[in-house]
């Protein structure tokens, strides 16, 4: 039970078929409160649709997801905007709205909830402040840069303090000097316990942080940090590099990882 | 419903047609226009009403008295007439008084009747009916029953025309739905039209408020209040132009009237409602979550 606790995801035996030639089949996997996990694949495995049955737009085929207190096979339709307000969620493409300034694109995920305007303003000032685009907050997102762009994505994903975020290649559209800003946004939002889930392709940029790291490939996990589910990825995949960023993440593993 | 809630679903609507007021002025206008339609097409049906009501509420029924039958029984009839169902007012004609009408109605070959020794024409009562009665079968059964009684003479009251008459209101009703039937539904159509492209923009907007885990209601509230303003504006719209349509067309026909303000109100109130549904019914396909 008190184990139960600090699982703030929980995936277990989901299946989902998605047209005819794509399906996830039996995905288990737990990530823990405050943890950082990169889920990586190559284009198609499946990390988005993955993602997507995480805040629940897409519901499972059959096994069970949990979501903090959400769990998929219980859940009401008019339930889920509660779960999506303790998930923040970023993508490749931002999804800002064009003609509403910064600030208003950030104060949405606040307004939503029914807050006060004085609360609205603090916590909006707050979040733009910490990701260094207090400034620019009258702008219109096509004035921003990518990265910054990005970081107003994570700024209202995150302003109301989500238990989860979920980032869907979220440096995918951004030049190196913009994706390590983020990441390190990223690695921030998690460093005040939020937990993280990053999916991307790009192994090499995610290896040397030496966060827990999760393979996809064609719809299945084969590997969960350490542990290889099917052994010709070994070749391929070698960061046992051990950071001392994932000795603290030690105590989080709640998978059964042996530590490295 | 708290305070932050209510501030909220207007901002939004507040905001979304504010950003966008070249696209909601254009699209507000397009309603504005077909609305205008309807409006004239309603000026029209009112006015030929108007003008069927008057034409119906000057009918009067004559029923003739014989000559000779003496006061007390002309006052007697003047009293049943009044008593009976339908009737809503009774006015005596003499026979002089008739002459004098119909002289004028001659005007200038009213020299002919000089001729004459004597009066030929009858007394009468005329008979003001209410309006419910201005039915061919009612009066056809009230004339007849009235022929029945003692010192009366004749009852007319221009049968043939009268049915010809209802034939025709009839008709112009039926064609008149019809057309309005028609008018109507173009109308929905342009205003669904419209609002979907609205909506159809607003895509990425409800997408984005639907991730950051807005409510349905929260979602959809901000639409339907944007549809209910651009269906007052639009309505707005078509009343003042369909006044200045009126304004011009009464200097050639001056006994045409507008709509009265509860009318209008009513009409405004409807664009509203039409408006909220019709953009409720666009967003719903994109709101499943
Ligand atoms: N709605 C759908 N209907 C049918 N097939 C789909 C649907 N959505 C996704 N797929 C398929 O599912 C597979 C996985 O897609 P997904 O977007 O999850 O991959 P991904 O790992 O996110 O890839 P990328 O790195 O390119 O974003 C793809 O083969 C895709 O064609
Ligand atoms: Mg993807």
């Amino acid at each position: 039970m008190n184990q139960d606790k600090r699982i703030i995801v929980g995936v277990y035996h989901l299946n989902k078929k998605l047209g005819k030639h794509f399906s996830l089949e039996d995905i288990n996997l737990q990530v823990a409160n405050g943890e950082f996990v990169f889920l990586v694949g190559p284009s198609g495995a499946g990390k988005s649709t993955l993602l997507r049955l995480l805040y629940m737009d897409n519901m499972p085929d059959s096994g069970q997801i949990v979501v903090g207190p959400y769990i998929s096979t219980r859940i009401k339709r008019n339930t889920v905007p509660s779960l999506r307000r303790m998930v923040g969620i970023v993508f490749q493409d931002f999804r800002l709205i064009e003609d509403r300034t910064v600030f208003e694109n950030v104060a949405l995920a606040l307004k939503v909830t029914g807050a006060g305007m004085r609360e609205i303003k603090r916590q909006v000032t707050d979040i733009l402040t910490r990701v260094a685009l207090y400034h620019k907050r009258y702008e219109f997102p096509p004035a921003l840069s990518g990265g910054e762009q990005q970081r107003v994505a994570i700024a209202r994903a995150v302003v109301n303090r989500p238990a989860v975020l979920l980032a869907d290649e979220p440096t995918g559209n951004l030049d190196p000097t913009a994706t390590k800003n983020v990441l390190e946004l990223l690695f921030k939002v998690n460093a005040g316990g939020t937990a993280v889930l990053m999916a991307t392709h790009d192994i090499d940029l995610v290896r040397s942080f030496g966060q827990r790291i999760i393979y996809l490939e064609e719809g299945r996990l084969v590997r969960d940090k350490e542990m290889i589910y099917t052994g010709d990825l070994r070749e391929r995949i070698d960061d046992s590099r051990v950071s001392k960023r994932a000795e603290r993440m030690k105590d989080l593993d709640i998978t059964g990882g042996k530590g490295e | 419903m708290n305070l932050n809630r209510i501030r909220y679903m207007f901002g939004e609507s507040w905001i979304m047609l504010n950003r966008r007021l070249g696209a909601a002025v254009i699209s507000v206008f397009i309603m504005g226009l077909s609305l205008l339609i309807l409006v004239i097409f309603l000026l029209l049906t009112l006015n030929i009403a108007v003008m069927i009501d008057r034409a119906s509420e000057e009918l009067r029924i004559f029923v003739y008295i014989e000559d000779g039958i003496g006061r007390d029984r002309s006052q007697e009839i003047q009293l049943s007439l009044l008593g009976m169902n339908g009737v809503e007012e009774v006015v005596f004609v003499s026979k002089s008084e008739a002459l004098t009408t119909f002289k004028e109605a001659l005007g200038e070959e009213s020299d002919l009747l000089d001729a004459l020794e004597r009066n030929p024409l009858p007394d009468a009562y005329k008979l003001k009916m209410q309006h419910d009665m201005m039915r061919s079968d009612e009066l056809e059964r009230l004339a007849g029953q009235i022929e029945e009684w003692d010192g009366v003479e004749e009852v007319r009251y221009g049968e043939k025309w009268f049915e010809r008459g209802e034939k025709f209101v009839k008709g112009f009703y039926v064609v008149d739905l019809v057309l309005g039937l028609i008018i109507f539904l173009s109308v929905i159509f342009v205003i669904s039209n419209t609002v979907r492209l609205t909506i159809l923009y607003r895509r990425k907007t409800i997408d984005v408020v639907k991730l950051v885990g807005a409510p349905s209601s929260y979602i959809r509230m901000p639409f339907i209040i944007e549809g209910a303003i651009q269906g007052i504006v639009a309505a707005l719209l078509a009343l003042g132009l369909g006044f200045l349509v009126y304004y011009f067309a009464h200097r050639y026909f001056p006994g045409i009237t507008f709509f009265q303000l509860e009318a209008a109100l009513l009409f405004v109130l409807f664009c509203a409602v039409l408006g909220a549904v019709v953009s409720y019914m666009a967003m719903r396909r994109f709101i499943r979550i």
